[in-house]
């Protein structure tokens, strides 16, 4: 007789397809976001040298004119560029950290609940890091200069509440489990 | 927690060792011994039920309240 647990093996086969799935696009993102970050760096590090290069950073980015202008903010604009990419790939790291440590015979443990409560506050974070970079752009480009950052993402913060109250939902349900194991 | 358990207690009593109990009660050594070492949350009555049984007493003399 076919019963409501019949399907199981399949569905955890499933979910483990999906979490395999998401464990390389993670390292993709975070592969991908560490290359573009490099080659910002390295086209800034060449531009110091040959203003031309600042022209096309990074497919297309154009600070010619930043740099031109003044070296200093055009080095605070590539600060917070580079800045705002690492928290990203730092963050994307840490998902890769969750999805290769996660068992699913036992998922609930306190070491994914933290790095979950992790990713919630990176998140929140590169906010921040993006809310300084539009506010210190838009300062520059008061002063008359020629780019500004053109969002703070205020998605990153959402987004950091609620993996935020997962994790603490993840947390309770870790004690719960450890409740019920200490039940003889 | 200031609920304490005097299951070493009442075995020494008895004189049964905790494997003897094991068997008597159906428990597992390392429930056995979770329940022995205070670290349990709960305990089942069913539970303390057999314990009673195996080791002929009331749950008062397995449980204490301490603060």
């Amino acid at each position: 007789m076919r019963n409501h647990y019949s399907n199981y093996p399949s569905m955890k086969t499933r979910t483990e397809q999906i979490l395999v799935v998401m464990n390389v696009l993670s390292w993709v993102v975070f592969v991908g976001l560490l290359i573009k970050a490099g080659a910002i760096l390295l086209s800034y590090s060449v531009s110091l040298f040959n203003p031309e290069a600042a022209a096309n950073l990074y497919k297309g980015l154009d600070l010619s004119s930043l740099r031109r202008d003044n070296l200093w903010p055009y080095t605070m604009v590539v600060s917070w560029m580079v800045s705002l990419l690492g928290m990203k790939a730092y963050t994307a790291f840490v998902v890769t950290k969750i999805l290769s440590k996660i068992n699913l015979a036992n998922p609930f443990t306190m070491e994914i609940a933290l790095l979950i409560e992790k990713v919630s506050y990176l998140i929140a974070a590169t906010w921040l890091v993006a809310f300084l970079s539009v506010s210190n752009t838009g300062w520059l480009h008061r002063r008359g200069m020629d780019w500004r950052a053109d969002t703070d993402a205020p998605e990153f913060l959402f987004l950091a509440g609620i993996i935020f109250i997962i994790s603490q939902i993840f947390k309770r349900g870790i004690e719960i489990q450890t409740d019920n194991e200490l039940t003889i | 927690m200031p609920i304490v358990v005097n299951l070493d207690v009442m075995m020494a009593k008895r004189k049964m060792s905790l494997n003897e109990l094991s068997e008597k009660v159906g428990l597992t050594l390392s429930n056995l011994s979770i329940l022995k070492t205070g670290k349990a949350r709960a305990i089942r009555f069913n539970t303390l039920e057999a314990i009673c049984v195996a080791l002929d007493c009331q749950p008062g003399d397995l449980l204490e309240y301490a603060e």
